[in-house]
């Protein structure tokens, strides 16, 4: 079964492109929720989505399989898609 | 970015060296990364009337807010010194060399 990957990111933070980029490279597909190119209410719910998950509103935020990941961290990253056989 | 931008860009890094080196940081010495994160500061700057941290969302509660205007150091001191730099990176503690050695770590791992 393919992991279900969703990256919350900002347009503006470096750290998010890294993230991006790490799951692309690795061709692990995710959803992405580019939280600050997101308009009115559509921009609220993302960003209270990303609240509910990390605790924070420090981005990226990364869910894998219900999992979250608070920050660019790939050693973390690669822990859960194996932890699921991806 | 237009003259202007560049302008306030200089005068940001011109006020944040003030600021963060009394506190034991300094700018991260990948001049890459400092200038992409100012120009973003500039950018939040103009649309949302404070440099905001470019890796933190705004909560819209202006106290809670105002604790993410670069440098936000002073506001999560603890968790920061832990990383030896500021969440976003423009900021490292001052015996920092090589940045991309140094892990973004949530808070609750700090």
């Amino acid at each position: 079964m393919a992991d279900e990957v969703v990256l919350y990111t900002l347009s503006t933070c470096p750290w998010c492109r890294k993230t991006k980029q790490w799951f692309a490279d690795n061709q692990v597909p995710f959803e992405l929720v580019e939280v600050d190119q997101l308009h009115g209410d559509e921009q609220d719910a993302a960003a209270e989505k990303a609240y509910q998950l990390s605790g924070g509103r420090r981005y990226p935020v990364v869910a894998i399989n219900g999992e979250v990941v608070s920050g660019y961290n790939p050693g973390r990253y690669l822990e859960l898609l194996k932890k699921s056989g991806g | 970015m237009t003259m202007a931008d560049a302008t306030r860009k200089d005068a940001l890094r011109y006020l944040f060296e003030k600021v963060v080196g009394p506190l034991g940081y300094k700018f991260t010495p990948d001049e890459e990364l400092a200038d992409f994160l100012l120009e973003q500061e500039v950018k939040l700057e103009q649309d949302h009337g404070a440099p905001f941290c470019p890796c933190q969302g705004r909560s819209g509660v202006r106290a809670e807010d105002m604790q993410i205007v670069c440098p936000c150091i002073p506001f999560h001191r603890e968790h920061f010194d832990k990383m030896k730099r500021c969440w976003c990176g423009l900021f490292v503690h001052t015996d920092v060399t090589d940045p991309d050695s140094l892990p973004q770590l949530p808070p609750d791992e700090a």
